[in-house]
């Protein structure tokens, strides 16, 4: 007989209590809670429980064993532990999972992050999360934008601490700011011991954190390390040396008797092992900066601590659970967010309005302003190559780079706002560096015709080109003839095989196509000039 | 201790499997699941074999897996009877599994695995991990220039860094602005690095500093400048470096109720009974930072209370912050302020002292309900 598991409500199973200390308030800083705070989780779906947190809610049990099979089991040999910690951090900005196609085979993104939070609230594990910092690296207004709603989620998520990486800090302080303002009366949970938003007195963010969960008191700090302070360069903030930022607030932390110490450290693998050889006692230690995929054990440091290293762009958490058992206190467990998590609606949700505020802003609300192309020509427009070249247009109609701004209207939310999205599914942008070329794609009311990955992001502005071909402006032979060497391309010879692999690269990289070969991709768009046409341009 | 999924089998650990087989069973044994190769280039191909035993009494089948990265593939030994993607290993035989990854990105740890799927009930799954360092063709530091708000009444000054990893030390050809319209504002300078200021980086053969000036008057906006260093080692390499951040004005304004998108103090609906209290900052850039000294002029609605406290300089002082503590007293009047076309935005208005912005208005968005 199948049986139905009823939860009790999540807050009854995990009470985090919050105590933000640290935070010496002056007479100028806002509003902050100094006191210790209740903090209600966020409520758990009422569902059918697995015994063991491995699947996000209502996931097809195909998908859930597919993703097994392909990246591992998780929490194999686990019993409930007293309380379990998750660390994140270095999102790099993959709000959604890394790469534009084929999600459903990419790891990383908010909304299999929150349900895989959700799947351990619901198992009644008592969960402190926690979030090294690095949610953006780009500058600009769209990453401010895309900043804030990350800073959103993790608050919905009910994450204990966040720091704040150096691609954070590029940030101006008053986006910041209000990004990591607190919420009502809920506590910042942003936090830094080295690092203060207009100045470390101004007491925006506090120095620590200390949290309770499964009767056990975790006492969290969060650091820039000194290398990457020297990078940033923002006068609004003030950082001071990691060690000492450690060191303040680690004589707070000894008064609180915490069970546990983690470090944040927004460092190199090298500069964090120095922190945590200095302060042996931090359990925990959790770094910036390791390889792309984090180990599946948590390497033992000479003091005894546990690194943690997170991959990059998002992809894994890592799960640490601590047990009343004295052979076998800590387990931990790498967790890629692949597609056996399934889609979080409030996530989805948060997503939808980040990408209605960049349609909403527009190409100039997001300050992007078209730049002058290399070359200096301008677009003309893949119907405009049709009139002489055909065979190469209807090859290209039948490609998905002819509907390559279709995929993005049909993705939901739509991502035809997007500028990280759109440099690569338009005519004339350039695409890593997400932002228009003069006379490039600005909207579908305004440049229809370059909409889609069309004839000129491989072969060059073609407007002047076009022109003097259809007898609109009149040029000699000799000039004639040079602008057409300036769109024409051949792969026959070495150096023209590693041009345009090197273009086809700047859209088909690591992130959007994994699997991109040019050999095998080739034949798929090839479209020589054929001998009628050939002739017809004599 | 500590343990993880992939740590090898020991009696009573769970099996995925379920009950184990009472009849005669493979075995996989493996001396090394995980490989540390040292170092790479990028680009460059690393390889190796792992040895898989079966040590059990049941022939052993392997199946290869995933790899974690399309930089990364695995093939079994070529034997007869086998295929690259499974092998059949008889009780007491052995194979080997070829590893072969390529140096990829832009340089740094590296660490991916590829997995092979057994029929040895105890161990269904194995991952071989093969890690080490990604040697760059160069390191820039930092990879851009980025200056958040860069006030346009003063100068800047930034440097780069470029080691390089080739046979020779870097000659740099030519340092060159791709936005030919602010590039005016633009000084560009390099000169090689010391042997010690690139000695940290492992295998670095050489670098050089570009040192970046800019002028002051720098229009107010999105600030959009690549610099673009050609160098050889002796072949020859291009990097760009953005310069990205913005030029704003001297004064400008943050806090927990300030909407940047609005530029507008988000108050929103307040109970006269509660009142409310919000901080703002007012942030002074500029040689005129100093000079910074607010006085409140205007408020609307006028039951608003503003306190403008002390200046403090922040970090190394190139900005001076000074709060405003924004009250809505218990008591106060009914207003609607609500920032839509029949209920105009509210206001404070500050005498700054600035000589380029004397007045600086903050609009206020709220409505007061009894």
């Amino acid at each position: 007989m199948n049986r139905l598991v009823f939860l009790p409500p999540a807050v009854a199973a995990c009470a985090l209590l919050w105590c933000c200390m640290g935070r010496h308030g002056t007479a100028e800083t806002p509003a902050a809670p100094t006191v210790a705070q209740t903090v209600q989780p966020p409520a758990a779906p009422a569902a059918t429980v697995p015994n063991t947190p491995d699947r996000g809610a209502g996931v097809d049990d195909s998908l859930v064993k597919t993703f097994r099979d392909r990246n591992g089991s998780l929490f194999e040999g686990w019993s409930k532990p007293q309380a379990v910690v998750v660390v994140t951090g270095e999102l790099d900005g993959y709000i959604e999972p890394c790469g534009c196609t084929g999600k459903e085979n990419q790891k990383g993104g908010l909304s299999r992050r929150r349900n895989f939070l959700r799947a351990l609230t619901a198992a009644d594990w008592p969960l402190v999360s926690v979030d090294l910092g690095g949610q953006v690296k780009r500058f600009g207004r769209q990453s401010e934008i895309k900043f804030q709603s990350i800073a959103d989620g993790l608050r919905t998520m009910g994450y204990a601490a966040v720091g704040l990486g150096p691609g954070d800090l590029r940030l101006p302080a008053e986006e910041l700011v209000a990004a990591v303002a607190p919420v009502g009366d809920r506590p910042t949970p942003f936090v830094s011991a080295n690092v203060g938003l207009l100045g470390l007195d101004a007491n925006i963010t506090p120095r620590f954190r200390i949290v309770e969960a499964g009767g056990l008191r975790f006492g969290i700090v969060s650091v820039l390390g000194d290398a990457e302070a020297k990078q940033v360069r923002n006068d609004a903030i003030e950082i001071v040396p990691a060690a000492e930022g450690i060191e303040a607030a680690a004589a707070e932390l000894k008064k609180a008797n915490c069970s546990h110490q983690i470090l944040l450290s927004w460092a190199s693998p090298e500069e964090t092992k120095i922190l945590a050889a200095r302060f042996p006692q931090f359990d925990i230690v959790a770094t910036a900066g390791g390889a792309d995929e984090p180990p599946a054990e948590l390497p033992m440091l000479p003091g005894g601590a546990r690194l943690v290293e997170l991959g990059h762009k998002g992809m894994f958490a890592v799960a640490i659970g601590f047990f009343a058992d004295s052979q076998k206190p800590l387990l931990s467990q790498r967790v890629p967010l692949d597609a056996r998590w399934g889609e979080a609606e409030d996530m989805i949700a948060l997503l939808a309005t980040y990408q209605s505020q960049l349609e909403s802003l527009g190409l100039t609300g997001l300050g992007l302003a078209a730049m002058r192309h290399p070359t200096g020509r301008r677009f003309a427009g893949s119907a405009s190559c049709a009139d002489c070249h055909q065979h190469a247009f209807d090859v290209w109609k039948d490609t998905p780079h002819a509907t390559a701004l279709a995929t993005l209207e049909e993705q939901k939310p739509r991502r035809d706002g997007d500028p990280e999205c759109l440099s690569c599914h338009v005519v004339g942008w350039a695409p890593q560096r997400y932002e228009p070329f003069e006379g490039g794609f600005v909207g579908m009311k305004v440049t229809p015709h370059l909409a889609h990955q069309g004839c000129e992001n491989c072969h060059g502005p073609a407007a002047a080109h076009a022109a003097v071909e259809r007898g609109d402006v009149r040029a000699s032979v000799t000039e004639r003839d040079r602008l057409r060497s300036e769109v024409a391309m051949s792969i026959e010879t070495p150096e023209g095989k590693q041009k345009a692999i090197n273009n086809c690269l700047e859209c088909h990289d690591l992130d959007n196509s994994p699997q991109f070969d040019f050999d095998t991709y080739w034949p798929q768009v090839e479209h020589p000039t054929p001998p009628s046409e050939a002739d017809q341009a004599k | 201790m500590l343990e993880a999924a992939s740590r090898p089998w020991r009696a009573g650990d769970f099996s995925p499997s379920g009950m184990l087989p009472s009849g005669p069973s493979p075995t996989v044994d493996v001396p090394e699941i995980q490989f540390a190769f040292g170092t790479i280039g990028v680009g460059a191909k690393g390889s190796h074999e792992f040895l898989i035993r079966n040590t059990g009494e049941a022939p052993l089948e392997l199946t290869r897996g995933a790899t974690s990265c399309t930089c990364t593939v695995s093939d079994f030994e070529e034997t007869a009877g086998g295929s690259s993607n499974a092998k059949v290993v008889p009780p007491g035989g052995t194979t080997k599994l070829k590893v072969e990854w390529r140096g990829k990105g832009d340089g740094g740890p590296f660490r991916q695995q590829a997995s092979v799927l057994t029929n040895d009930p105890r161990r269904p799954q194995i991952a071989f991990v093969v890690e080490g360092t990604v040697i760059p063709i160069y390191l820039a530091v930092p990879k851009a220039i980025t200056l958040p708000k860069l006030s346009t009444g003063t100068s800047e000054q930034a440097t780069v860094r470029i080691v390089t990893f080739g046979k020779e030390p870097p000659t740099v050809d030519s340092l060159t602005l791709d936005n030919e319209e602010t590039a005016h504002f633009y000084s560009l300078a390099s000169s090689p690095l010391k042997p010690a200021e690139f000695a940290a980086e492992t295998g670095a053969t050489g670098g050089f500093q570009i040192s970046v000036d800019i002028r002051p008057g720098l229009p107010i906006g999105p600030l959009r400048q690549t610099i673009k260093a050609v160098f050889r080692l002796p072949e020859e390499v291009t990097v760009e470096i953005p310069v990205e951040g913005a030029v704003s004005g001297d004064l400008a304004l943050a806090g927990q109720a300030w909407d940047s998108s609005r530029e507008a103090v988000m108050l929103g609906t307040v109970s006269s009974r509660t009142g409310s209290q919000t901080s703002l900052f007012v942030i002074a850039k500029g040689p005129h930072r100093a000079d910074v000294k607010p006085v409140v002029r205007e408020v609307v609605p006028d039951s608003l209370q503003v306190v403008v406290g002390e200046g403090r300089a922040v970090g190394s002082g190139n900005v001076i912050r000074i709060p405003l503590s924004i009250t809505i007293p218990p008591g106060s009047g009914p207003a609607n302020h609500f920032c839509s076309p029949q209920a105009p935005a509210g206001r404070i208005v500050l005498d700054t002292s600035h000589p380029d912005s004397p007045t600086l208005t903050i609009p206020v968005c709220v409505t007061i309900i009894p």
